[in-house]
């Protein structure tokens, strides 16, 4: 421990911390340009220079270590005299054109010569001059180089953090230009953090250019409605319409953060498309009509018992899905109940919720990243939950750790990982069972990448395991989720901590399955008397007849069930289909009623994310049209009486024991990890059966498919929200460079997919690196639908690829 | 595209260091040597070998005067304007190059011979003024002096 005295006041930090922070730490501010607390130090700004007793210069404060018995002044005159010459030097080739900036008003070179700046500038010669307009670097980025002061903090974050490497300063000295390799159009994760590390505007987001000032902006901090990493968002909206997204410093897991998804897919929510009047079937015809007849019709002809069924998104809040399970199990009288999420079978879910340890409450992800080995299986994470990506990418730095990376494409985070192993998708268990195969056999030396991952495992003592929706996916998911916990146990009793993380690809995944949503558990984990059926059972039943009121809360069964053809079949035998949804989806379609329901922006409530960790969502415009929020919609069929989500919540709380110390009114950006819920969560181990082996090769089909989100993607949804449309609109096939090579293929030449069922034609694309056999075609598009491929009860398809 | 020599020569040059990227300055300076000046495939196609982003290769390229991003003549003239070289009259020394030469800065002449440029310090400063003629530095400038060299360069 060190104390200091900063500015007279005394303070004890632990040895080795930056003055910078220490000061922090005793409440005085210092103003800094190039540091930003998950970066390399740069040191280069002189923005933060301090006096230290007894030196001559003065010393920058965000590289400097404090010492014990140091005394440092920041706020003398000879510092601020310095601040102020170093922010002259920077307005020397700055162009001042704050009214025409977008950054104006939130700009931290304005806000900083504002309060320390000198107040006129000594220099008459000309400021350096790199173009008149600004220039287009991406379609998210518009890059003005004038304004640049050479942080060098975008090119950091995309290094280091983001760890895509496509910014760099290229020039030398004031010629100096933040731009990418050639600077020509950027070809890039696209996910705008240069823009929002950026301190001027000098990287602006290109959909909110000239959209607003920041002042005029009513800005809501909520969370992000893609993935289940759970990042925070603060939406800005102007007369009602929703301007951007911007992530803020230090706030929530993601730091700052954000992906493509999350800062430029929020124009779904009023793209136009949006279903605004309740719908009705009449002659075969979906026709408009009052909510009065809408609701009364679901009333009235909505069944009872076992030939009734309900299926909900994992987007919707905790409040909603825990109304709509009560409307479920307590109106339609049915445990037929299950989410949309990649249709795992309901004792894959039950499998998960046991390895992850559900029941003993939430994991906060920085302190399973302590751990000192991390493994990932199951998830291409980098497409799929980008900040946990990003999160690992950092940990993972630190070369001390080890980071085992396991999934049949070759991702972005492989070049972080210390191991990387590939596997067929079908098949994750063989290097599971590879793995407790080299422990078991108490064996030593590594043959091959297995036996050195399973080296490391023996010698780590601090595990953290990433467990993929991949899994969830598989019809043998449940035999590879008790391979790992095989491993688990082994590791476990061989004295190491572990824990198990899920990655989810939708937002409320995890406070979903808390409330109910499954056909085995209420919420709470509490065993149903009856054990209901799980989607793919409903479908089943459904296609011979035997569901016949189905209310689909949110999701789009009919293009997202992998077979698609078999769930179009199944849903067109339902005799009363309720679909509530925000689009007129493929399903909805379908539908004897449709109600209108409202996005993540329009309501108020929770999101759990894969943590565990409870957060809040925060309605920031009013619902279009005659739309309405999901939860009056279903507190009315249901007459329960709700009157709002904190209403729920505390209902919530009375059911699911790990919910209960949470206070709504109290949930701020950090949001609270779910408690541990003591006794009462059902084990499965005894009831999880084992569905069915994946079929072997086939030869004359010698790919497998795998599917999931793309980066710039996630489920359906994102195909309205037209800026990630033009980052990628079209689906494409991903091979490795062997097979494409084989095949005597090249990259972006259109082929034909084709199974013994389907074919499509596809531009190919390949990686390097990716497991032979594998073909990645992302599950998001209705243009070629991946869904088309699958058949129900043959597992994962196999197809060949031709030339066209 | 590098011949496979200049291949040969970047892989050993990767091989001392530790690590690949290491080797940029290097690899930058073979491709030169072969090519006369850096283009955008070739430092795509060094950054792969280097296994480094391209970004940050061309970092390299860019700060340093002796990489040409442009074609030059047979003779690269590089005039220090630096302090030093400046305060004693590296400005002159400029000009009356250009005046000879009927170029101006960053040009070469028409007959591809020779291309003037403004570079910052060389590290000679105790000679200043001073410039670098392709690999040669040529030191205590004055008129009489250079219109001697100009006399040897064929
Ligand atoms: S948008 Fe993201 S990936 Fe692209 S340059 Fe900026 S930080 Fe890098
Ligand atoms: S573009 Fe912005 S973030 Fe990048 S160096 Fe310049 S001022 Fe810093
Ligand atoms: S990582 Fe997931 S939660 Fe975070 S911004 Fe991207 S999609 Fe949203
Ligand atoms: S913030 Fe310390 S030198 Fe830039
Ligand atoms: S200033 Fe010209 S060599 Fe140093």
């Amino acid at each position: 421990m060190a104390t200091v005295k900063i500015n007279g006041k005394e303070i004890t930090t632990e040895d080795g911390t930056l003055i910078l922070d220490a000061a922090r730490q005793a409440g005085f501010e210092i103003p800094t340009f190039c540091y930003q607390a998950r970066l390399s130090r740069l040191g280069s700004c002189r923005m933060c220079l301090v006096e230290i007793g007894g030196q001559k210069k003065l010393q920058p404060s965000c590289i400097t270590p404090v010492l014990h018995g140091m005394e440092v002044f920041t706020e003398n005159e000879t510092v601020k005299s310095a601040r102020s010459s170093m922010l002259e030097f920077l307005l020397a080739n700055h162009p001042l054109d704050c009214p025409t900036c977008d950054k104006g008003g939130e700009c931290e070179l304005q806000d900083f010569v504002f309060k320390s700046g000198p107040r006129r500038s000594p220099f008459s010669e000309w400021k350096r001059r790199f173009h008149e307009k600004d220039e287009i670097l991406s379609p998210i980025i518009v890059k003005n180089h004038n304004r640049c002061i050479h942080c060098e903090r975008c090119a950091r974050i995309c290094d280091e953090v983001v760890g895509v490497s496509a910014l760099g300063g290229i020039g030398r000295g004031a010629k100096t230009q933040e731009t990418s390799f050639w600077n020509t159009t950027l070809d890039c994760d696209h996910c705008g953090n240069c823009i929002e590390v950026c301190p001027v505007g000098s990287f602006m987001s290109l959909p909110y250019r000239y959209k607003s000032r920041p002042w005029d902006l009513k800005e809501a901090d909520t969370v992000c409605p893609y993935c289940a990493t759970g990042c925070q968002i603060t939406i800005g909206a102007r007369n009602g319409e929703i301007l951007r997204v911007r992530s803020k410093s230090a706030t929530g897991i993601n730091k700052e953060t954000l992906c493509s998804r999350g800062r430029f897919g929020y124009h779904f929510m009023q793209s136009g498309k949006r279903l605004t009047k309740p719908m009705i079937k009449k002659g075969g015809k979906l026709i408009e009509c009052s909510w009065d007849e809408a609701l009364s019709a679901i009333k009235q002809r909505f069944g009872m018992g076992r030939k009734t069924a309900g299926i909900a998104s994992a987007r919707l809040t905790n409040e909603e899905l825990f109304v709509f399970q009560k409307l479920v199990r307590d109106v339609f009288k049915t445990n037929n109940i299950d989410l949309d999420s990649r249709f795992a079978n309901k004792w894959v879910t039950s499998a998960m919720v046991d390895i992850c340890g559900f029941g003993e409450g939430g994991i906060s992800i920085f302190d399973a990243l302590k751990a000192d080995t991390i493994f990932i299986i199951g998830s291409a994470i980098s497409d799929e939950n980008p900040i946990t990506d990003y999160l690992i990418r950092t940990t993972a730095s630190d070369k001390r750790k080890t980071l085992i990376l396991a999934h049949p494409r070759r991702i972005k985070l492989n070049s972080s990982a210390t191991i990387s192993l590939k596997y067929k998708p079908a098949n994750p268990g063989d290097v599971i069972k590879g793995i407790v195969n080299f422990i078991e056999k108490g064996k030593d030396k590594a043959e091959g990448d297995i036996d050195t991952a399973a080296l490391r495992f023996k010698n780590a003592s601090n595990i953290t395991m990433f467990l993929g929706a991949d899994i969830l996916r598989l019809d043998n998911g449940v035999d590879v989720l008790k391979n790992i916990a095989v491993l688990k146990t082994l590791l476990k009793k061989a004295g190491k901590n572990i824990n198990c993380l899920p990655l989810f690809d939708r937002c409320n995944q995890r406070g979903a399955i808390n409330m109910g949503i499954h056909p085995l558990f209420l919420p709470g984990f509490k065993k149903t008397e009856e054990e209901g059926m799980d989607c793919g059972e409903i479908l089943s039943a459904a296609k011979n007849g035997e569901i016949e009121s189905l209310y689909v809360l949110g999701e789009d069964i009919v293009s997202m069930y992998p077979d698609a053809g078999f769930a179009k079949d199944a849903v067109s035998k339902v005799k009363f289909l309720v679909v509530q949804d925000t689009f007129l989806t493929e399903t909805a379609k379908m539908a004897d009623v449709v109600l209108p329901g409202a996005t993540y922006a329009e309501k108020d409530g929770t999101f759990t994310n894969q943590e565990g960790r409870v957060q809040r969502v925060r309605k920031i415009i009013s619902c279009v049209g005659d739309s309405k929020d999901d939860l009056s919609i279903l507190d009315n069929i249901g007459g329960f009486g709700y009157k709002s989500a904190k209403d729920v919540f505390d209902d919530i709380k009375e059911e699911v024991p790990s919910y209960k110390d949470i206070l709504f009114d109290a949930l701020n950006n950090a949001g609270v990890l779910v408690n541990g819920q003591g006794a009462g969560v059902m084990s499965h181990e005894s009831g999880v059966r084992s569905q069915r082996q994946e079929a072997i090769d086939d030869s004359e089909y010698p790919f497998q498919i795998i599917t999931g989100n793309h980066l710039f993607h996630s489920g359906r949804l994102s195909q309205k929200a037209h800026v990630l449309v033009k980052l990628l609109a079209e689906p494409f096939v991903e091979i490795s460079d062997e097979d494409a090579k084989e095949l005597g293929l090249s990259d972006k030449e259109v082929v034909i997919v084709k199974s013994k069922e389907y074919e499509a034609a596809l531009k190919l694309r390949m990686v390097k690196g990716s497991q032979k056999g594998v073909a990645f075609i992302p599950e998001n598009f209705d243009s070629v639908s991946v869904n088309l491929f699958y058949k129900k009860g043959k597992g994962i398809p196999k197809v060949k690829i031709i030339k066209q | 595209m590098l011949s496979t020599q200049a291949i040969e020569n970047i892989k050993k040059a990767i091989a001392k260091y530790p690590r690949k990227k290491s080797a940029s300055m290097d690899a930058l300076m073979i491709a030169q040597k072969e090519c006369g000046h850096l283009t955008e495939d070739i430092l795509l196609e060094i950054a792969h070998l280097l296994e480094m982003p391209p970004v940050q290769l061309n970092q390299v390229a860019a700060f340093y005067t002796m990489y040409n991003k442009r074609p030059v003549g047979k003779y690269h003239i590089q005039v220090c304007t630096n302090i030093s070289c400046s305060l004693l009259g590296s400005e002159h020394i400029f000009q009356f190059f250009s005046k000879m030469l009927g170029i101006k800065k960053g040009e070469t002449t028409s007959d591809k011979k020779f291309t003037l440029s403004e570079v910052e310090c060389l590290g000679s400063c105790g000679t200043a003024p001073m410039m670098q003629i392709n690999d040669d530095y040529y030191e205590n400038l004055t008129e009489a002096k250079i219109e001697e060299i100009l006399k040897t360069l064929k």
